[in-house]
Parts: C-alpha cells; sequence; structure tokens
C-alpha cells in the first residue's frame, strides 16, 4: 500500500506543476494589468512605468514564471500588489477563516447528511424517505449564494438576530460563532444533499444485496445490520466527503462573497477586483494544491479500507 | 439524540442573544474602499484614503478648515504657520514651520522631516524613496521642484515657473517622522507602525480587515484634539454590507448607503448627512470627431438630461442637478450663459437649427464607455440608463459599454485612441478640489496627453489665457474671479454632458455626535463623540 | 467507477442496444416524480424559448418612478426591478440566458469528453496517460475556482462563460467516459465479439457506446443544476454576462443591493435558478434509476 501512496504522491507533483503553469497563465492573460488598479487615474506614463519595472512586470512572461516558481517552491508566494504584505501571510489569514468555515459548515453536512441518507435507507419507500429524498433534492438544488442571501434577509434584517456581514474581530469567541452562522448554514447546504443521496444510494445497495435481506429477514439485530452497512458504504461515502470538502474550501467564494466573509474566497474576489496578480496565483495554487493533496489522501483512504478498489 | 437538540437549542439562543459589545467614545465607521488606504504617507485609495487615514494620521504644512458646513473650506495653517512668496522671487516660496510639535513617535518635527518627506517622493536616488506613494501623489506635485532648508524651521521651496497654485499642491502632501522610518528602513514596515503629527495614532492594523486610532493626547492644537477616544475604520465596499453593519449595530458611521434605503433609515431613527462638495458627474466627450465635435450637439445634449428626475426618483436626493463643472453657490461658478435645465423642445431646436430633424438626419451614434460600480460613480448603470434615454427623446443616440471599474480609469488614461478608437464619451466623476483639478488638467491645451488628461482635448485660446493669468494671480479672492470666468467659458463651450453633484451621504447611528459636514471630500473627526 | 447492470431480460447480445433504450423509456413512463419534473423543465424551456412573444414587457424597458414595485402590483404581476424593469418579463429573458449558459457547456462537455474519454479507454497505453494525466491537472481545482479564475482571465461575456464553465465540465465527463469504456472493454461478452472477428468500429458502436453513453449521460444531466448554478454564480460575481441583460444570476447580484427595501423581489431569480436546477435534478434521477445506473 506504501507503494501506491507513494506512486501517487509522485504524480501529484507533475500534476501540480501542471496545475502552476495554467494558474499562472490564467492570471496574466486577465485583461487589465495590476498598476492601473492601484495608481490615480492622473498618474504619469513616467510613474507606470517606474512601477511596473519595480514589481518585476516588464520581464517576458516565461521568466516571471520561472523566476516566480522558483520562489514557490522555497515558500515564497511573493507579495501582494495592493498591500506590498507577503502573499503568504495574506493566503495563511484567509485560509485560516476559509478552514473554520469548510470545517464547521462540513460537520453539519456529513452529520446531517449521512444521518439524512441512511435515515432514508432504511425506511426506504415509506414516509420517512420521501421526506429525506425531497431535503436532499433541495439541498442539491439550491444556489448556495441565493440561499447565503435568503437567509440574510430573514435573519439579519427582519429578525435582526444574526449579523449579516464579516468575521468581526471585535466581539471575541461568540461574536466570531454568531458571524459564522449564517455562511455555515448556506455553505452546507449542497454538500448535505449530495451527501445524504450518496450515503442513501450506497446503503440501499447494501441492504438490497440478497444475503443481507435474507439475514434481515432472518431476524438479524438491526444495530449489526446497521453497522454492517455503515462498513461496506463507507468507502463511497468517504469519497464523496472528501470531494465535498473540498468543493466547500475551493467553492466557498460565492458564500464568502454574500457575507464578506474574509476567506480565500473573499480575498480571491477582491484580488480579480485589483487584478493583484501575485495574491490571485498564490491563492489558487495553495487551493489547488490543498485539493491534490485532498483527492491524494481519499483515494488513500478509500484503498486502506477496501483494498480492492484500486485507481489507476 | 434530544440531549443533542437540547444542547443545539440552547446553543443557537445564546449566540442569537448575545450581542457585539462597543467601547465607549469609539467611532466605528464603514468605507466604501475594499481595503484599507496605505498608511506609509502619500495614502491611496483616492481622497477616501486622504479622508480617514492621510489626513487623520499625518498632516500637511498647510491644512483645509473643515469646520463649517456653510462654506467652502478655507486653507488654514497646518504645521506651517505661515507661507508667503519671496519678494525677491516670485519662484520661491517661504515657509515658516510650527515649533513644539512631536511626532507620535515622540521625535520632533521640524525643517528636515519636511525635506526628508520630499525626498521620499521626489528624489528616486534618496534611500527613503517610496515608489509606492511617490506613484500615488507626485503628479499632484507640479509645482514643487526642490526644498531648501534655510533654518531648523523655515523651508524654502522652489517652483519651476511662478505659479500661484503652490499652496493648493502643498496641502496634499504629508509630512512622515524621519526617525520612526530609520528605526525600519522600510516603507511597509513603517506603514504597519505610522508615524506622523496628526490628531490620530495607528494602534492595530489588520491587512485588509481594520485599521485601529487612537486620540493623540498630545496633539498641537488643543481646539482639535480628539473627543472621541477611538476611530475603527472597516473596508466594506458592498453598498448592503454596510448597510447591514449599520442597522445591526456593528458600526456606527457608513459612507455611501444605498440611496433606496434612505427613507428606512431615516424612519428607524439614524442621521442622514450631505452636503455638497466639489465632486461632479457626467460624461467627457470627445471634441475632434462626430458627434462631439458639433457644439450644437453638445448643446443640446446637455439641455436634454432631466437631472431633477436622477435626484430625486433614483438616487433619493442624494444629489443636485449639475449644469457645469462647479455648482451653484461655489466661487468658481460664475455666470455662465447657458443654464442647461431641462428642456428637451429647446434641445430639438437646437438640433433642427444644426439640420438634425430627428428623423432622417440624427447625429453620429455616441459610444459612452460606463462603469458598473466605482468610487464616486454614484450608481452609474441606472444614471446613465436614463442619460441614454433622455438623449434618446431628443434624437441623439447612444450606446452604453459598461466595464469594470479598473479598467475604465486605465482606459481613460490612454484617451480617445487605441482601445479606445471608437469611443467618444468617457463617464467618470471628477473633483475640483483646486484649480489643476477642477479646471487646469481639463481646460488648457498644455494639458493634453502625455502631460496631463486633457484627452478630450480641449483647446480654447481664451481659456487658456484666463487659466495661465489665474496661476499668476496671488491674491486668493481675484484668483477665484478668474476661475469663474474659465467656468463661464467652459460651461458654454460644453465639452462635457453635465449630469449632477453628489451630496457625498453619509447614514449615523444617533449616538454620534458632533460632526459637521464639510463642503469638501474630507472630513474632520475630532469634533465627534459617540454617546453611550 | 460505476458497475453498470445490464437489465435481466438484455443479455444478448444481439439486438441490445433497441430494446434496452425502449426498457428505460418504459420505466420513466412509470416514474410520477420524474414525469412532473421533466414536464416543469419542459414550461421553463417553453417559456424561455417564447420569451420575445410572451412576455409583457421589454426587458430593458423601465421607469424609474416604479422602481421596485413589490410582488402584486396591478401591472407587474411579479413586481419591478430597481431600474423599473418588470421581472416577469426579465425572468423570462433572462432564462434563455441562464439555460443557454448553463446547457450548452454541458452539452459541450458531452460531446467533447465522451470522444477523449472513450479514446482513452479503448487505446490504453500512452494515449490513455496522456489524456487523464492533463485531465487530472484540471481536476486540481475545484470547479467554482477554476470557473472564476478561467473567467477572470477572460473576462466577462457568455462566450467567454461558455468557454470557461465547459473547460470546467469537460474533465469530469472524460473521468466519466474513460473508467466506463475501460470496465466495458474488460466484459466478457466483448471479448468475445473481438475474438468473432468483429471491427473496433462494430464494437464500439454497438455495444461500448450503448453501456457508456448511458453513465456518461446520467453523470452529464447531474451537472446541468451545477452548471446552471455556476453559470449564474459567475454573473452574480460580474465575470459572466453584463449588463444590462437579464440573466438570473445577474438579476440576483443587482437586485442584492435592494433587500431591505422589498425582501421578495431579490429573491425571485434565485428561486427560478433554484426551480430549474431541482427540475433538472429530478429527472436525472429518474434517468439513472430507469437506467439502473449506480453511483
Amino acid at each position: 500500500m506504501w507503494g501506491y501512496v507513494g506512486r501517487r504522491l509522485l504524480l501529484a507533483i507533475p500534476t501540480l506543476l501542471g496545475a502552476s503553469i495554467i494558474v499562472f497563465a490564467m492570471v496574466h492573460l486577465a485583461p487589465g494589468d495590476p498598476i492601473s488598479a492601484i495608481l490615480p487615474v492622473d498618474a504619469s506614463k513616467e510613474q507606470i512605468e517606474d512601477t511596473k519595472r519595480a514589481y518585476g512586470f516588464d520581464k517576458p512572461l516565461p521568466v516571471q514564471y520561472l523566476k516566480w516558481l522558483g520562489r514557490v517552491v522555497q515558500g515564497d508566494l511573493g507579495k501582494s500588489i495592493a498591500t506590498r504584505r507577503a502573499v503568504i501571510l495574506d493566503v495563511r489569514d484567509s485560509l485560516a477563516n476559509s478552514l473554520v468555515l469548510a470545517v464547521s459548515s462540513s460537520l453539519l453536512a456529513f452529520g446531517a447528511g449521512i444521518a439524512l441518507g441512511l435515515l432514508a435507507a432504511f425506511h426506504q419507500s415509506r414516509a420517512l424517505d420521501k421526506l429525506a429524498s425531497a431535503i436532499a433534492v433541495i439541498g442539491v438544488s439550491v444556489p448556495h449564494y441565493w440561499a447565503g442571501i435568503i437567509l440574510i434577509i430573514i435573519f439579519s434584517v427582519q429578525l435582526n438576530w444574526l449579523p449579516a456581514m464579516g468575521a468581526s474581530s471585535d466581539g471575541g469567541l461568540v461574536g466570531y460563532l454568531r458571524h459564522m452562522a449564517l455562511p455555515t448554514i448556506a455553505l452546507a447546504l449542497i454538500p448535505l444533499g449530495v451527501i445524504a443521496r450518496v450515503t442513501r444510494s450506497a446503503a440501499l445497495d447494501i441492504l438490497n444485496q440478497e444475503f443481507v435481506l435474507a439475514l434481515r429477514a432472518k431476524g438479524l439485530a438491526r444495530a449489526r445490520v446497521f453497522k454492517h452497512v455503515v462498513k461496506n458504504a463507507a468507502p463511497q461515502i468517504i469519497t464523496v466527503l472528501g470531494l465535498q470538502f473540498g468543493f466547500q474550501l475551493g467553492g466557498s467564494v460565492l458564500v464568502e462573497a454574500v457575507f464578506s466573509w474574509p476567506g480565500t474566497g473573499y480575498l480571491l474576489n477582491l484580488a480579480i477586483f485589483q487584478r493583484d496578480m501575485p495574491v490571485l496565483q498564490g491563492v489558487i495554487l495553495v487551493l489547488a494544491t490543498f485539493f491534490v493533496l485532498l483527492n491524494l489522501l481519499v483515494d488513500v483512504l478509500q484503498t486502506y479500507i477496501d483494498p480492492r478498489i484500486a485507481r489507476h | 439524540m434530544t440531549r443533542f437538540i437540547g444542547f443545539l437549542v440552547v446553543a443557537v439562543l445564546s449566540l442569537a442573544l448575545a450581542s457585539g459589545a462597543s467601547a465607549e467614545g469609539t467611532l466605528r465607521i464603514g468605507m466604501t474602499a475594499a481595503d484599507i488606504p496605505y498608511t506609509g504617507g502619500q495614502t491611496d485609495n483616492g481622497f477616501e484614503g486622504f479622508r480617514f487615514v492621510g489626513y487623520q494620521i499625518y498632516e500637511p504644512l498647510i491644512n483645509w478648515d473643515l469646520s463649517r458646513s456653510d462654506k467652502l473650506p478655507s486653507l488654514v495653517p497646518g504645521l506651517a504657520e505661515s507661507w508667503e512668496v519671496s519678494k525677491s522671487d516670485p519662484k520661491k516660496w517661504i515657509f515658516k514651520l510650527r515649533k513644539n510639535v512631536k511626532f507620535h513617535d515622540g521625535s520632533a518635527f521640524n525643517a528636515d522631516s519636511v525635506l526628508f518627506t520630499f525626498d521620499s517622493i521626489k528624489n528616486k536616488q534618496a534611500a527613503q524613496f517610496d515608489q509606492y506613494g511617490s506613484a500615488q501623489i507626485s503628479w499632484r506635485l507640479s509645482a514643487l521642484k526642490a526644498m531648501k532648508k534655510l533654518d531648523d524651521y523655515t523651508i524654502e521651496l522652489e517652483t519651476p515657473t511662478v505659479t500661484s497654485f503652490v499652496p493648493y499642491q502643498i496641502v496634499y502632501m504629508v509630512i512622515v517622522s524621519p526617525a520612526q522610518w530609520d528605526k525600519v528602513k522600510d516603507w511597509r514596515k513603517f506603514a504597519e507602525q505610522p508615524s506622523g503629527t496628526g490628531p490620530f495614532r495607528v494602534t492595530r492594523f489588520v491587512p485588509r480587515e481594520r485599521l485601529e486610532l487612537e486620540a493623540n493626547k498630545g496633539y498641537w492644537d488643543p481646539k482639535r484634539t480628539p473627543k472621541v477616544d477611538k476611530v475603527v475604520l472597516l473596508p466594506m465596499p458592498e453598498p448592503t454590507t454596510r448597510l447591514a453593519a449599520l442597522r445591526s449595530g456593528q458600526v456606527d458611521w457608513i459612507e455611501v448607503p444605498p440611496p433606496d434605503s434612505i427613507a428606512q433609515l431615516k424612519g428607524g431613527g439614524f442621521q442622514i448627512v450631505t452636503n455638497k462638495y466639489p465632486h461632479n458627474w457626467g460624461h467627457i466627450l470627445r471634441l475632434d470627431k462626430e458627434p462631439w465635435n458639433n457644439k450644437a450637439v453638445r448643446k443640446a445634449a446637455n439641455y436634454a438630461i432631466d437631472r431633477v428626475g436622477i435626484c430625486k426618483n433614483l438616487l433619493n436626493d442624494t444629489c443636485v442637478p449639475g449644469t457645469g463643472v462647479a455648482y451653484k453657490g461655489h466661487p468658481w461658478f460664475g455666470n455662465p450663459k447657458e443654464t442647461y435645465d431641462y428642456n428637451p423642445a429647446k434641445a430639438k431646436e437646437i438640433l433642427k437649427a444644426a439640420g438634425f430633424d430627428g428623423v432622417s438626419k440624427r447625429p453620429a451614434r455616441a459610444v459612452a464607455l460606463i462603469s458598473t460600480s466605482g468610487s464616486g460613480q454614484m450608481l452609474p448603470l441606472a444614471m446613465n440608463e436614463l442619460v441614454q434615454k433622455n438623449l434618446k427623446d431628443v434624437g441623439i443616440d447612444v450606446d452604453l459599454q459598461p466595464i469594470e471599474w479598473n479598467s475604465l480609469t486605465q482606459r481613460f488614461r490612454i484617451g480617445f485612441t487605441g482601445e479606445n478608437a471608437g469611443v467618444n464619451a468617457l463617464n467618470i466623476s471628477f473633483n475640483f478640489l483646486e484649480p489643476f483639478s477642477g479646471f487646469g488638467r481639463f481646460f488648457h491645451s498644455k494639458s493634453v496627453p502625455p502631460t496631463s488628461v486633457n484627452i478630450m482635448p480641449f483647446v480654447n485660446p481664451e481659456s487658456d489665457k484666463l487659466l495661465d493669468e489665474a496661476e499668476k494671480t496671488f491674491d486668493l479672492a481675484k484668483q477665484d474671479a478668474i476661475l469663474a470666468k474659465v467656468h463661464e467659458v467652459v460651461v458654454d463651450e460644453a465639452p462635457w454632458i453635465f449630469v449632477v453633484h453628489d451630496l457625498n451621504p453619509r447614514a449615523m447611528s444617533p449616538k454620534v455626535k458632533g460632526f459637521v459636514p464639510p463642503q469638501s471630500w474630507f472630513v474632520d473627526l475630532t469634533q465627534v463623540s459617540v454617546a453611550k | 467507477m460505476s458497475v453498470i447492470a445490464l437489465p435481466q431480460e438484455l443479455s444478448t447480445v444481439a439486438g441490445a442496444p433497441m430494446s434496452y433504450w425502449r426498457t428505460v423509456a418504459w420505466r420513466l413512463s412509470r416514474d410520477r416524480a420524474t414525469l412532473v419534473a421533466g414536464a416543469l423543465l419542459l414550461v421553463i424551456a417553453l417559456s424561455a424559448m417564447l420569451a420575445p412573444w410572451i412576455a409583457p414587457y421589454d426587458p430593458s424597458a423601465g421607469s424609474i418612478r416604479l422602481r421596485l414595485a413589490p410582488v402584486g402590483t396591478p401591472s407587474h404581476v411579479l413586481g419591478t426591478d430597481e431600474q423599473g424593469r418588470d421581472m416577469l418579463s426579465r425572468l423570462l429573458w433572462g432564462g434563455r440566458m441562464t439555460l443557454v449558459a448553463g446547457l450548452t457547456p454541458v452539452v459541450v462537455a458531452f460531446l467533447v469528453g465522451t470522444v477523449l474519454g472513450v479514446m482513452a479507454g479503448y487505446a490504453g497505453g500512452l494515449v490513455n496517460t496522456l489524456v487523464m494525466r492533463t485531465m487530472d491537472i484540471f481536476y486540481a481545482f475545484p470547479a467554482v475556482l477554476l470557473a472564476i479564475a478561467i473567467s477572470g482571465a477572460l473576462g466577462p461575456g457568455l462566450p467567454n462563460t461558455l468557454i470557461s464553465l465547459s473547460i470546467v465540465f469537460i474533465p469530469r465527463v472524460v473521468r466519466v467516459a474513460e473508467s466506463a469504456t475501460v470496465q466495458v472493454k474488460g466484459l466478457e461478452y466483448v471479448a468475445a465479439a473481438k475474438a468473432s472477428g468483429a471491427s473496433v468500429w462494430q464494437i464500439l458502436r454497438h455495444h461500448l457506446l450503448a453501456n457508456i453513453l448511458g453513465p456518461v449521460l446520467v453523470f452529464a444531466s447531474t451537472q446541468v443544476s451545477l452548471s446552471i448554478i455556476l453559470a449564474a454564480g459567475l454573473s452574480f460575481l460580474g465575470l459572466g454576462v453584463t449588463p444590462p441583460s437579464a440573466e438570473w444570476g445577474l438579476m440576483l447580484n443587482t437586485l442584492r443591493q435592494s433587500i431591505y427595501v422589498n425582501a421578495v423581489v431579490p429573491a425571485l431569480p434565485g428561486l427560478a435558478i433554484f426551480v430549474t436546477s431541482m427540475a433538472f435534478n429530478l429527472v436525472s434521477d429518474g434517468l439513472r434509476d430507469a437506467m439502473e445506473i449506480r453511483a
């Protein structure tokens, strides 16, 4: 198995390299240059050229790419054009906030999703199944940024119970949690739906296997059946959990935009608006790396739980 | 299971009932800026940077007097007690500096500090040259050629030509502490622990999130030592976010509330504060090609706009009609012949007289570049669609091309060439804070690119003559009168479509007291207090 | 990735494709939920297509005096937006944009992805490695991130949005198609067909495609809802369709500023996205059940 892990790790390297090229290309192909974003309208051409040179934007693209890559490998993601802070610091701070959001909404989604899925599977075709499945479908279909807006309308505008935006460093832990409540729910909806559906489907697969049906008919204890189902459905469910966590980390942009939650998505949005290329490159690359490693972890876990499943 | 649910209920309730506390005497402000303005001295984010950072932490040699609402701010002594043109050489100015002023780090302010700051902006070879800060401000300081120290508290400034506009430029250069810079030798580090002489000092700086200021109790002017203890600045570029933050008590003051929410805010007990200030919103036109090369078409366009309608229906009275660069009541307004009231019939007449019957003969299609948002741009999409409709109604067809704000400023720099070859109008808001920003950069023939931004290009010998004369007139009242004449020429030539002047709306909680909205882009926070 | 169970009654090779689809159709006709969802989709699609004729007003004509009129206003049944434009008309017209932006990338991904995936799966070896590793690189990015990054690079506008989303979905389809191809390739009856002398093209046509298109189609249909949400999301962020066009995501964004004035009207475009997306999901569920595809 360690050979498998080793091989996958090795494979991750060219993947990440390719990803870095794509990131760099995308960011630099974007129309509009970052210098205009930070200099006043009236700044002279000379000033603009000087500033460009100070940031190294006057060199040809491949040279810029190699320089950037060289520094990335040493852990230096460059300096933000807008704040002149090290990008790695911006990324670290925002990643922390995004992780908090991703973890808490994952807990919500996983917990509720698995519960719903199992509930539905064990009561197949009865009312409870229909209800749980309906909730799951709703979860999967709802645009989470819209859900966020609705939550704001209900809980902030009309009821004034919870704050509508930001992360508020001046309310202490309780303040932070209050700010986190609505974005967590909004972000959890789609994964909740997906996980519920996959869990239901996986559990049903096992429940409907002939020998399980036979055992249940013979009167095998509910708890043992339950354990058996969970153990055998685990690989599939874990795959989905991993993917959904990735979705919540990388896909939080829209929710963060609605709630002004200072995570990587918010930073990304800001950087796009400010054309802050170093930040864009840094954030996307870090997120992509996270995602690749996450996929790797999920695949390895899957193989560990069920060695029969081995991807290429 | 029930215990778990019980726990959840308790947790949810306790979250809902706990509320964010605010320290007493703390003013929390939601800015429209997307990020914290640069705190290293010569700030960015345009005038909002000056408003909340530049002029709060630092000061220039000459200050704006922001204490009155009923008249334009005048220039008053700041870190310089007095200034005058040298009698022997009109290209030299003598500034007598204020004594016994200390920077936030405790070091003394004197002539060396001024020279140090000057070099940080103008002298590329200086160790303390601030590439970023210089790029932000040096275009405003064209008259500041060289500075010389005459003694510890006297500075001599040399200008390239004789110009009376010097004070209007000095006001933009804020003084930084050389001692503090020497400690860190790096502008980014300096920005994290800034040191100026202003009424507020920085206590906490969380990039992209908040800037916390506290009152500088040792400030040199006892009349302007801040009443409020702390100021917290939060970037909130989204209007709804700002609104939500104000309503939920997260902040006490927001810039530019969404115009739609004003009635509600008033109903909820919030204060809505507005005042005229030197801002204009309109279209800058291309004057060397159709359709705007025809003065009749330009005049007709200006008579076609229902400005009152825009201000009343769309912007809830947070703007006033603009019929020129300056607004009525401003010393530079003068007495233009054209009144540009809403008169579509007159517009059609003017066009007819010029040969456009509105049916078979219409002026060439206008193509206007507009932005989807942006600082000072107000509600660009909605407003421009109304302008478009108004113009169509009198027989002028306009295509709107909305692009992002950053792209718009970039394309404005290019002028009506290259990428903008097919464009003949640009919708950007401007300020007319001082003669160069208001008139010099647009309405003088020497300001065509690359020197400055007269991209139209507006070439009018009368205007040139008056502007040159103004620059040589050192008596401010006489200078104002000459600029008023420039204004009359500009209004009658109609190189722009004048639309509205913003009223700088702000919304505040009833607890905020003592704020006097000046007729300015800037504010004085020292007289503000926050009741408990 | 998925195990394809052929319906019991179709164990013979000859004639498998035709009656397989007939069985699928039969199953679908019994599934009420799917039929209802399908009908709903039809209504949505039709109203979008017929928008120019059935919309009561011009979607770009508005009077600011009538801004943000609430739902139920006599002349504007669904209210008006922040510029005074009729919501019903904009929703109808917006549907066209959203549906086009949502469906086109998936269709493109389905076509391109199936070809690439089948090619990689059937050829194996170097071709497979090349194609799949390249797809892996794109897979390294979460969908939303990739869409935003590409759109950020290309700029706003409908064509760029279509390109960006297609790029997001192609790798996923390729993966499913390749996986299905590899599995079917190994099935006994295919080996038998090969042994009996059938050409590559014949094998592909009769055996592989019938058993690959199924899962790929189902997978693609599950992505439609995500594509619609992403397309609208891009417009929401200012990277998709540009104003003053009507598109549900864009409308959601511009109306968001008005939630304090009138909370219901801003919710409508989101509701439209939600309902459409749900209908697609239910239909794709039904399809999957009818084809008995697991996972």
